[in-house]
């Protein structure tokens, strides 16, 4: 975590978008956001339902591709195809919509996606996930999955991602796991974004945004 | 006299077809695991009617009609697959292609004076009338499935989970897609005309469908819907000839019915 602002344009940016609009058609869901995570540092973007983060991350890790504006991730252009199979290396990802459709996935097929596969079993060892290696993701509960997500997360940034993007990595757990899990992210991971609504994880991030109707603010600490 | 079963195997149509069915069920299913993981099961009907169209290109230009039959649906299964990025998938875009596809046929064999019924013919195969050259392209598809099964497994394995999972984990899923589409197509496609509509069911969708009822994991579905369609249709086939029936409606029946018992599995 940084503990100091005063350098911060000497830092390298490990994400970088400026004037980043996103559309679904003619409904603009994120308006003309510019934010700047350098390396080290973490940051939480918060926001009420419909406000944009989801959009913005999505943008950001190249699913959502109908937007105007600048997204970089190291320097490298998001929106160039080229560049896919680098940001995707550079990004540890962790999902809010963790599992979806009625194909099946079993947790160590997930967590063998992930850049350093031996590392994320053992993340999801170390996290009592042991037992569930060989099960379905269905059969998990929303916590488990979470679990899962974040040790594949910690593989990756093990196996060399610089940056952690999380959406909502402590909804589904209760007060202890939130707080657990706040701990692990911001020392897991030297660079993060992530949308939270959980103010133990907020509280721990060195610079908060809030979205409102798509726009993005820095909130004063 | 009546001939007992096994003697029918003395005759070389019931002997390609037999060969052809033991090809067909041991690696079609896997197509069929595909076809549901991408959630495009309108995919045969589609196909099929590309099919006509690439029948009627044949009939008019004076090819070979099985062979521009199966080369049209792999060129639309190939250009289909941009379209499964769209947040509205691949079902839309198949019931277009399905209604573009039997009326640009129709309308090529008119301009060109072909009799449509001949076209129409052509495309209700028979697994007991097929050519060596068409056992021989059966068996060229089916070596094109494993390999793609087997050279993106790790990739169809996220990609058939979720999109955006498959993405992050660096899988280049629109090559994957694109090539997955061309091989179900030309599966689809060669199937349809060699063995008829009804029996593309019996060897693609319902072993994937009760193998999706009996597994857990996709590795376990493909074995499930080989196992289910070796039995199944290798079954039918030996009761099609006890009961000297047409062998498409029997097969479709005795893996139907397998399939409907995989319902009653208590999950």
């Amino acid at each position: 975590m940084m503990n100091h602002r005063e350098s911060d344009t000497d830092i390298p940016a490990v994400l970088a978008t400026d004037a980043l609009c996103c559309r679904y058609g003619t409904t603009v869901a994120v308006r003309d956001a510019t934010l700047v995570v350098r390396a080290g540092e973490h940051i939480a973007l918060i926001g009420g339902n419909g406000s944009g983060k989801t959009t913005f991350l999505r943008a950001v890790m190249g699913f959502h591709r109908e937007y105007s504006g600048h997204i970089t991730i190291g320097g490298r252009t998001v929106a160039s195809r080229g560049n896919h199979p680098w940001v995707y290396r550079a990004i540890a990802w962790m999902p809010q919509r963790q599992a979806t459709g009625a194909f099946p996935l079993l947790v160590h097929e997930l967590l063998d996606s992930s850049l350093d596969p031996a590392a994320a079993r053992q993340s999801a060892i170390d996290l009592a996930m042991e037992p569930f290696l060989t099960r379905n993701l269905s059969t998990l509960s929303g916590g488990q999955l979470q679990r899962v997500f974040l040790s594949r997360a910690l593989g990756s940034l093990t196996g060399g991602a610089q940056l952690l993007v999380a959406d909502e990595p402590t909804a589904a757990l209760d007060f202890a796991g939130q707080q657990a899990m706040a701990r692990l992210l911001t020392e897991s991971a030297q660079t993060m974004l992530v949308v939270t609504h959980d103010r133990a994880l907020i509280e721990r991030c060195d610079r908060v945004y809030e979205m409102a109707g798509g726009q993005m603010r820095e909130v004063p600490r | 006299m009546t001939a007992a079963w096994y003697e029918y195997f003395a005759l070389i149509p019931v002997q390609r077809a037999f060969v052809a069915l033991c090809i067909s069920s041991a690696v079609f299913p896997v197509v069929g695991v595909w076809i549901l993981g991408l959630n495009i099961v309108p995919v045969r009907f589609a196909m099929m009617h590309v099919a006509l169209l690439g029948i009627a290109l044949g009939m008019v230009l004076g090819l070979d009609t099985a062979l521009m039959g199966v080369v049209c649906c792999g060129i639309v299964g190939i250009a289909l697959a941009p379209l499964a990025d769209k947040p509205t998938g691949l079902a839309g875009p198949m019931g277009l292609v399905m209604t573009l596809a039997i009326a640009a046929a129709l309308l090529v064999l008119s301009i060109a004076g072909v009799n449509a019924n001949g076209a129409f013919e052509l495309l209700w195969g028979s697994i007991l009338a097929m050519r060596e050259q068409d056992v021989w392209m059966m068996a060229g598809i089916s070596a094109a499935v494993v390999g793609v099964a087997v050279v993106f497994r790790r990739d169809l394995t996220l990609l058939l989970y979720d999109r955006e999972i498959a993405r992050s984990s660096g899988v280049p899923i629109g090559l994957v897609t694109t090539i997955v589409m061309g091989v179900i197509a030309l599966a689809i496609g060669a199937a349809v005309r060699q063995t008829g509509a009804l029996l593309v069911d019996a060897i693609t969708i319902l072993p994937a469908l009760a193998a999706r009822n009996m597994a857990q994991s996709q590795r376990g579905m493909i074995a499930w819907a080989v196992g289910i369609g070796l039995v199944g249709n290798l079954g039918g086939f030996i009761l099609t000839l006890v009961i000297n029936q047409p062998p498409g409606p029997v097969l479709v029946v005795t893996v139907s019915i397998i399939t409907l018992l995989t319902y009653l599995k208590r999950r």
